[in-house]
């Protein structure tokens, strides 16, 4: 008799090992923060010490690392949505036309360092464009230039997340757009006597987001962590949260660890809030 | 003139295949027109050019004497309901049935009495609040319905609307279609490739093949043309029924 064909099973040893390295270690590397926080761990640990805690009140760096890394993160991700939705719902023949089909791959393939760099040398005040106004006779020198990249605004960081975000929200939506057979239900909300522009605003937004909502939350945690165009594009201060804590863990003096564990603690804590809370809104959203 | 919808010499074709040809008729207000037809055979781009979804390469279109050419789909008053329901998603089950409302800035109260009402009509009060998605087949069907319903379309162009669902609800579905387009009065188009469910619904019929429209003075001609093959399901059904044993064909 022959024996039905079962499903191949990941080797249970391998799936603990898996699970070990995406949930163990970072729930350990959470708790050795939290320890580190209050001097139980750490290279100078001397027991339980509540004073990095208490220093939260005066040391202003985290919360406006956190301030300015939310602002980048809602108008990188708000812009990439808005310029994508634009394409997606008013551009259809574009989106179709060539190139801009390929086109839109090609920011997907560079590496955000290199869009960085790319983006530096373009908008600086020595860059390119400066040194074309410079010749047109537009400005008198460096300093008559817009300040674009490592301004305090971040309006460096924002163009080059944009930059790498927007094509894959198109992407994205475009995708939703034909699979959820969008186009029969706005043939259908015409018959039903909506103009076009109430179907993008009533059904084909609300519906695309809905669907897109876990990519977009993850696009923006993505650009919340975001290193290495703050890094480049970014000024010493104000910093993203990930680039004030690379400098804060990176310090030569040890005695600045256990502030640096606190912080990324804390932005670790709050990061899995926003997910929690989202998923709930979420959840709330699909039985609505 | 009484005509609610006059279509006079209507043809499309797609590049060199002609999909319509010379489709000429006309429908009362009140009446059912079923159509019947098998894959293929144009109906779907007939409704769709009815809606304005499509435009036609010839002919006239008149509603109520006014020519529908120049007018665009979202101000016909003529609604194309597909075999899927397609319900909006993110909505529940009373927005759904207050979209053509609430699209025409309908003030709440207003739009709060027609869709109970219409709700109600429709045996969908208990689920006025859910989602789209826990909502069985027919229950979806009757919300769509619902929703072509609460704007008072001149004209309903239904596309094998209940080709999706299992024949009981299929047949409560006719059933309430029957009872609702009589109560409200409701003129429109069924499109079908089922001959039972043409007769079930039908006031007038017609047979769609290969892009050519034949209305059908009366019921008895509509079953007697060999194409519409209605008499080859009665002689199905009657010898289905001579083989049985007595007890069983009289119980």
């Amino acid at each position: 008799m022959l024996s039905k064909a079962r499903p191949s099973r990941l080797p249970s040893p391998l799936l603990s090992l898996y699970g070990l390295l995406v949930v163990g270690l970072p729930l350990a590397g959470l708790a050795y923060a939290l320890l580190g926080s209050v001097g139980l761990a750490g290279p100078l640990a001397a027991g339980f010490t509540g004073r990095y805690w208490q220093a939260l009140g005066t040391d202003t760096g985290l919360l406006y690392a956190a301030l300015f890394s939310g602002w980048v993160a809602v108008a990188s991700v708000g812009i990439s949505i808005a310029l994508a939705l634009l394409l997606v719902l008013r551009a259809q023949p574009t989106l179709r036309r060539w190139p801009l089909p390929g086109l839109l791959y090609v920011p997907l393939l560079l590496p955000a360092l290199v869009v960085g760099f790319y983006l530096f040398q373009l908008l600086s005040r020595t860059g390119w464009l400066a040194r074309l106004c410079f010749q047109l006779g537009l400005i008198q020198g460096p300093e008559g230039f817009p300040e674009l990249v490592q301004d305090a605004a971040g309006l460096g960081i924002i163009g080059a997340q944009v930059l790498l975000t927007f094509p894959f929200f198109t992407l994205l939506f475009r995708a939703i757009y034909q699979e959820s057979r969008l186009e029969e239900y706005r043939q259908l909300t015409l018959t039903l006597g909506a103009s076009p522009g109430q179907f993008r605003r009533r059904v084909a937004g609300p519906l695309l987001l809905r669907r897109a909502a876990p990519t977009l939350l993850l696009s923006f945690m993505a650009t919340l962590g975001a290193y290495d165009i703050p890094l480049l594009l970014g000024r010493p201060y104000p910093q993203m949260l990930s680039v004030y804590l690379a400098t804060r863990l990176q310090r030569f003096d040890l005695r600045e660890l256990p502030a640096a564990y606190l912080a990324g603690f804390l932005v670790a804590l709050g990061l899995l809030g926003l997910v929690a809370v989202l998923l709930r809104l979420r959840r709330q959203t699909a039985v609505r | 003139m009484s005509e609610l919808l006059t279509v006079a010499h209507l043809s499309k074709q797609f590049g060199t295949q002609p999909v319509l040809r010379d489709i000429s008729f006309s429908l009362s207000p009140g009446e059912v027109l079923a159509v019947l037809g098998r894959s293929g055979c144009g109906k779907t781009t007939l409704l769709k050019i009815l809606a304005g979804l499509e435009a036609p390469d010839a002919g006239t279109l008149l509603a109520q004497g006014q020519d529908l050419g120049p007018v665009p789909p979202n101000e016909r008053q003529m609604v194309y309901l597909y075999q899927e329901p397609l319900l909006f998603p993110h909505l529940s089950v009373f927005e759904n049935v207050a979209f053509g409302l609430r699209i025409r800035h309908v003030v709440k109260a207003e739009i709060d009495r027609q869709v109970h009402e219409l709700l109600a009509e429709l045996d969908l009060s208990a689920h006025a609040r859910k989602a789209p998605d826990h909502l069985s087949g027919g229950q979806r069907q009757r919300v769509s319905f619902g929703r072509a319903l609460i704007i008072r379309p001149r004209l309903l162009l239904l596309d094998e609307p209940f080709g999706n669902l299992d024949a009981q609800t299929r047949a409560d579905m006719q059933q309430l279609f029957l009872r609702v387009s009589r109560q409200h009065q409701i003129t429109s188009l069924f499109v079908t490739h089922d001959s039972r469910e043409a007769l079930t619904v039908g006031t007038r019929f017609g047979y769609l093949d290969q892009g050519q429209l034949t209305c059908f003075p009366s019921v008895t001609e509509f079953v007697q043309d060999a194409r519409t093959a209605v008499r080859q399901e009665l002689a199905f059904w009657e010898s289905i029924q001579q083989t049985l044993p007595a007890s069983a064909s009289t119980s």
